[in-house]
């Protein structure tokens, strides 16, 4: 069992998400910084489709009922047990021993992978937690959550994976819907620099400061993919985060790869954000050097 | 425009039919999303009006020749749903016309409130795909006598049960949330639980039938 001791602000239970019910409208849910969840669970030992602990607002402050790894990852993390200890590491926690989960002000989202993964019952084949639905609840104080068995011990402590760049810089690809935007809209999609709303969610990143005008005409509502930067009449782009809804009917000028991601999901609203235009190979050698960086940090468990 | 399929990201591709509504490529837009999911089972698809998402992990199979496969798919030219000839469920609504925008729908329609329910619960439905959110199914075809635009700027906050109509669509929306359609009315029915076995109400294909209460 993980005893939650505080619970920060709307902490909820994530995987990688729910991919089996797309076509009854069931958003996929899970992490919104996909990368930083799957670098926890390797850390500790899990396989990659284990659920951590996507944590939003502190104090954070957990303890285990028997020995485990843990590992904590996002845009400026560590944890504290007795010293404190940098993030995007695994350590060795005794059980019973309280560990305070730190995030600096410029992390959205911190992820908590506990070596076994958080155990509680999937539903509809996944436990990301997608509270719209009642899919889930927010974790609160007192919480107790079983955990899966697990082999890690302390020599599987001291593993580490480099961090994302968390910079305000997004490669994407254009469209699927680039052909209902002028070439001048495109161009300039992809030289302004734009600045994250406070109305950010899970559900999507919406972008101020410079509007971009689809072409006048309807547009069917087609499938969505966590990614996509929707722009709607006022010209003010969202990009699509894990809870996006599972179909839309905007035009999407552009699409960020699926290694950048977790960059757009951490931007904190005030802060600037850009997109560099790539095509499909770099997207696809971006991932395959995350997914790299996994396994070299992978712990053996 | 020309059937195509174009890239979404490294992870997907969409298969792009047409641009507007027509019953028959809703058909094979679900048609392919099945066989997507079916025989070549790369990931899940998402069919809409005229389109279907294609999702694939590109660590697996490599997106050229995942794109290779949905060109050969499209040039199979149209077919329709696996499912085409299974027998169609019906689905009956209870509903309540009380809707805030049902007195200015049929003011706009230049029908009377009565007529305007009879039209609309006078008919039966076909459940063309789902989205938006969990268990939303978009439903057609409206009498085309019934004029229901969507708002120019949408609702903050819309209860879960309502009945609602847009541009030759009705649906009822399963969870609170925003939303620009016309409001005519609302039921009961729990249109997605999360903890059944069969979690959406309605299934795409579906027979859906309004019953004024």
């Amino acid at each position: 069992m993980i005893r939650i001791n505080e619970a920060g602000l709307r902490s909820t239970v994530q995987d990688r998400g729910r991919f089996g019910h797309l076509r009854s409208g069931v958003p996929p849910a899970g992490a919104a910084d996909a990368f930083a969840l799957a670098a926890a669970n390797a850390l500790v030992g899990n396989a990659d489709d284990a659920a951590g602990i996507e944590i939003i607002g502190a104090p954070f402050r957990f303890s285990c009922d028997d020995a485990r790894v843990v590992a904590v990852t996002g845009r400026d993390v560590s944890l504290t047990t007795r010293s404190r200890l940098p993030g995007w590491s695994s350590v060795f926690v005794r059980a019973g021993q309280v560990v305070t989960v730190n995030l600096g002000e410029r992390t959205r989202f911190g992820y908590l992978a506990v070596s076994g993964g958080i155990a509680t019952a999937p539903v509809l084949g996944s436990r990301a937690s997608y509270l719209p639905a009642g899919v889930g609840a927010p974790l609160r104080s007192g919480d107790v959550l079983p955990l899966g068995d697990t082999d890690a011990g302390a020599e599987d402590a001291a593993h580490r994976i480099d961090p994302i760049t968390y910079d305000g810089q997004a490669r994407a690809m254009a469209g699927p819907h680039d052909g209902r935007f002028d070439a001048e809209a495109i161009a300039r999609f992809f030289a302004a620099t734009f600045v994250v709303e406070p109305a950010s969610d899970r559900q999507g990143v919406r972008l101020g400061g410079v509007p971009i005008a689809p072409r006048p005409g309807e547009l069917q509502s087609c499938g969505l993919v966590a990614g996509a930067v929707q722009v709607p009449r006022g010209g003010a782009p969202i990009v699509l985060l894990a809870d996006h809804g599972t179909t839309g009917g905007y035009p999407v000028i552009a699409t960020v790869i699926a290694a950048d991601l977790g960059k757009v999901a951490q931007r904190m609203p005030g802060e600037s954000l850009r997109f560099y235009r790539v095509e499909r190979d770099e997207a696809l050698a971006a991932l395959r050097a995350q997914r790299r960086a996994l396994d070299g940090g992978r712990v053996s468990a | 425009m020309k059937p195509r399929v174009v890239p979404f990201g490294e992870a997907a591709l969409l298969v792009e039919l047409g641009d507007e509504f027509q019953e028959n490529v809703v058909g094979w837009a679900r048609g392919i999303a099945d066989t997507w999911e079916s025989i070549f089972a790369f990931g899940p698809a998402v069919p809409a009006y005229t389109s279907a998402l294609l999702r694939f992990d590109p660590l697996r199979v490599a997106p050229t020749e995942a794109e290779r496969l949905a060109n050969e798919l499209l040039a199979r030219g149209e077919f329709t749903a696996l499912a085409v000839n299974e027998p169609r469920r019906l689905i009956e609504i209870p509903t309540t016309y009380d809707g805030p925008d049902l007195a200015a729908t049929a003011e706009r329609s230049q029908l009377g409130v009565e007529r305007l329910v009879a039209l609309h619960s006078g008919r039966e439905y076909t459940a063309y795909f789902l989205g938006f959110m969990p268990g939303f199914a978009y439903c057609g075809r409206l009498d085309p006598r019934i004029v229901a635009p969507r708002h120019a700027r949408p609702r903050e906050r819309i209860p879960a049960g309502t009945v609602a109509i847009a541009d030759g669509q009705t649906g009822v929306y399963p969870l609170a949330s925003p939303g620009g359609w016309q409001l005519i009315g609302r039921t009961e029915l729990a249109m997605f639980d999360p903890s059944a076995a069969e979690p959406v109400r309605i299934r795409a294909g579906d027979r859906v039938r309004f019953v004024p209460l």
